[in-house]
């Protein structure tokens, strides 16, 4: 999942696209074209293609045809992105009118600033007569809100939690995952101690979507806004204590080593090995934060211990409940210069069925963008799946989608330079304050020094 | 000379055109400009090439140059000096200045001393050892930039690098008692990174400093170091009263050629540090590659970093011209 790079897009559309903000209004509306049956619809997906995902959209648009016997001529044709490259054909789509898809995949911090340029159509009638509509998790949809109208709808999702070992859980006499940080604590430790040379808790600096579960869990926010302004919030006592804690993990309770300062989860910025993943696969460190989608970089490192992987919600400060996860993931909206916006309307509510979005999601180590889904117990005799599952229900996006959180935090590393000097011993409340004052100014103005 | 060839191999051309080329002929042995003729066509290139997007550069530092700008989405504005006050207002600029002018230093140095001491050697070396040494330390210098910093990346490597393991295995008394084995060096702080990125930058560059102080020390009559000898100078004494004094230009030239190379290292502290991703990590190189080229770019701003920096490297390179004419006038 490319949340940063997804976030990179809403700045360079803003930037590149300004001429073309004016087109997005009442362009859905046009009733005849609507109505009339496309020869051809054209999908962008984003990545690029794997056997398992031509199945299952050959699966689509066999139920596409049946389903919606009008259509039945229709061609569907999926352009595959690559993620790098989707900023700038969506640009040239929005800015040229030509060459753009009926159909976009967008990650999901994409869509506020894509639909507030006006690159998707309007679809709040189609959602709120949809049946499936009220299914979706609220906070998810939400998000694809912009001044009260949707424009894309959520369709398979990811969040992170805590990986652990059961075996490990065991022999260390835990019976039952941690649900505060106190009982976390205790339990990397008595890890450690069963394991002796190994650590407990990875806790990599360069590491902001993970970070923030510890702000959120504390009831502290990144920011949040006030008046139309963003407003920072790291300096809140709420914060600070996630901050703290964080940090903590390394400078005093030493249960993650001091060679993931300056690492992200995957080791050194831009390395392909080592790194925190690397030390969880090989039994060298006992939890490992991220998502489910990192079993498939786990198993290319080593099986040995995979069969006794399981995980967990991040614990909130004092539970019971988990800290809010950074919900990541993927929407589907109409293009706003497509012609047939009815036809493109009855393909997204295809691909985004819960039965087709869940087997969709399941392929790939995903999670179903459905409330019912989540809470059914699909997922409860996956012993990987279970806990991120039970994360998947306590998620928070903001401000991480927010037009400028590109640059706060791709760019100028605000929380992960912060975190990273916290490790090295810096000044607590000055360095804080320092990332607050730039986070400000970078959300509102696109600049850490205004 | 040229001339003359001319004039040979023009004598059959028909009359007119021959009388033409002849009064170009004089036009240009009057004025001497066959001199200046050689050197239109590489002017031209490099004019093209470097100069001109050097006065680019230079336009841009005054400009909001950005991404919107370059696709012609909005106009770029003359900013004045707002660029280079953005710059100087930046803790993050001062941080890799200071990065920037303790490594070359250290590295500039360090790379001197050793050069020094191995072309000392070089020159005491037999013919067949002579060979075998210089050989061996132009490899270093041949390696390129890249595989070197892999190299070294994978020497300090936490998870397995040959150091982190040799450390791990020494007595406490000698090492301290740091955690050696899984020792972060490139991504933990700038002073453990530029530790790695000095000792790779002074293995890569001490092979041309020490064949450059060789080929000084050839030219050296040996009298004069016997007559040293014969007045009671040591080694030390020999190499400060007659070595250092005769190769003293050599020495000015290498001192500001390195002084230029070891500030604008990029290649070994981009990849060693994380690519950008450790910003108290950079050097002035890294910073302004990451003002120009990360979202969203800034034209203006690293136009305006480029422009500082050749500033302070020019006033390096006019102290190196210098010390080159007055080289070629004590020669």
């Amino acid at each position: 999942m490319k949340f940063t790079r997804s976030a990179a897009a809403i700045g360079a559309v803003v930037a590149l696209a300004g001429a073309a903000a004016g087109c997005g209004s009442g362009s859905s509306g046009g009733a005849a074209p609507a109505a009339a049956v496309p020869a051809k619809l054209t999908v962008w997906r984003m990545g690029s293609s794997v056997p398992s995902q031509v199945t299952w959209m050959n699966g689509v648009v066999a139920r596409f045809h049946s389903q919606f016997p009008q259509y039945k001529k229709t061609k569907v044709v999926v352009d595959w992105i690559p993620w790098g490259n989707r900023v700038t054909d969506w640009t040239n789509a929005l800015t040229s009118g030509k060459g753009g898809p009926d159909i976009t995949e967008l990650g999901n911090t994409d869509t506020p600033g894509i639909a507030s340029q006006g690159a998707l159509a309007n679809i709040t009638s189609n959602v709120h007569s949809w049946s499936n509509g009220s299914g979706i998790i609220a906070g998810n949809l939400a998000n694809d809100t912009v001044s009260g109208n949707v424009y894309a709808v959520p369709w398979f999702g990811g969040v992170r939690g805590i990986w652990y070992r059961k075996d490990q859980f065991a022999k260390a006499g835990i019976s039952s995952p941690p649900t505060t940080w106190a009982q976390l604590i205790t339990d990397a430790k008595a890890l450690m101690k069963a394991y002796p040379g190994t650590y407990g808790l990875g806790a990599p600096s360069n590491y902001t979507n993970g970070i923030v579960s510890f702000i959120w869990g504390a009831g502290g926010q990144v920011a949040v806004q006030q008046g139309g302004k963003w407003v920072a919030q790291l300096t809140s006592p709420q914060s600070e204590a996630g901050i703290k804690f964080y940090a903590d993990l390394y400078r005093t309770q030493k249960v993650s080593p001091s060679k993931y300062i300056g690492q992200t989860e995957l080791g050194a910025p831009g390395a392909t090995s080592g790194g925190s993943n690397e030390d969880f696969a090989l039994g060298k460190l006992d939890m490992y934060l991220d998502g489910p989608w990192a079993q498939s970089e786990l198993t290319a490192v080593s099986k040995k211990y995979a069969a006794d992987w399981a995980s967990f919600p991040i614990p909130s400060e004092n539970g019971p409940n988990p800290a809010p996860a950074f919900s990541g993931g993927s929407d589907l909206g109409v293009w706003v210069k497509s012609k047939y916006t009815q036809a493109d309307w009855d393909l997204v509510s295809t691909m985004d069925s819960p039965a087709q979005a869940t087997t969709f999601a399941n392929a790939q180590g995903f999670f179903p963008e459905f409330t019912a889904q989540l809470s059914g117990g699909a997922y409860a005799g996956n012993p990987v799946m279970a806990g991120f599952a039970k994360a998947a229900a306590y998620t928070q996006i903001s401000p991480l989608n927010s037009k400028n959180w590109a640059t706060a935090d791709a760019t100028d590393a605000i929380i992960p330079t912060m975190m990273k000097a916290l490790m090295q011993g810096a000044n607590f409340s000055a360095t804080v304050s320092k990332a607050n004052t730039q986070l400000q100014n970078v959300l509102n103005t696109g600049s850490p020094s205004s | 000379m040229v001339d003359t060839a001319q004039r040979q191999r023009r004598a059959p051309a028909a009359r007119p055109a021959g009388h033409r080329r002849a009064r170009v002929s004089v036009l240009v042995r009057r004025y001497r400009l066959a001199p200046y003729l050689l050197l239109l066509p590489s002017v031209a290139a490099i004019g093209l090439v470097l100069l001109w997007p050097v006065v680019q550069v230079a336009l841009y530092s005054f400009q909001n140059y950005g991404l919107p700008q370059t696709t012609g989405a909005a106009p770029a504005q003359w900013i004045g000096l707002g660029n280079f006050r953005a710059t100087f207002a930046d803790p993050e600029f001062w941080l890799s200045l200071r990065i920037t002018v303790l490594f070359a230093l250290a590295a500039v140095t360090i790379t001197l001393v050793t050069g020094t001491l191995v072309g000392l050697l070089l020159n005491a070396l037999g013919r067949v050892m002579s060979v075998f040494v210089s050989t061996a330390a132009l490899l270093a210098w041949a390696t390129p930039p890249v595989s070197a910093s892999v190299l070294f990346y994978w020497l300090f490597n936490p998870d397995g690098g040959l150091v982190d393991w040799a450390l791990a295995r020494m007595p406490h008394w000698l090492v301290g008692s740091t955690d050696w084995a899984g020792f972060n060096w490139t991504t933990t702080g700038a002073l453990p990174a530029y530790t790695v990125a000095t000792l790779l930058v002074v293995w890569q560059s001490f092979p041309f400093i020490a064949v450059t102080v060789l080929a000084g020390l050839k030219t050296v009559p040996a009298e004069l170091h016997e007559a040293a000898r014969v007045d009671g100078a040591g080694a030390w004494q020999g190499f400060w009263k007659v070595t250092y004094p005769l190769l003293k230009p050599i020495f000015l030239v290498l001192l500001l050629l390195s002084v230029i190379w070891d500030f604008n290292v990029f290649t070994q502290t981009y990849l060693l540090t994380g690519n950008l991703g450790n910003r108290d990590e950079y050097n002035l190189s890294l910073y302004l590659y990451d003002k120009a080229f990360t979202f969203p770019p800034s034209y203006g701003l690293s136009g305006a970093l480029a422009l500082i920096l050749t500033i302070i490297l020019l006033v390096v390179t006019v102290g190196y011209v210098r010390a080159s004419v007055r080289q070629g006038a004590l020669s």
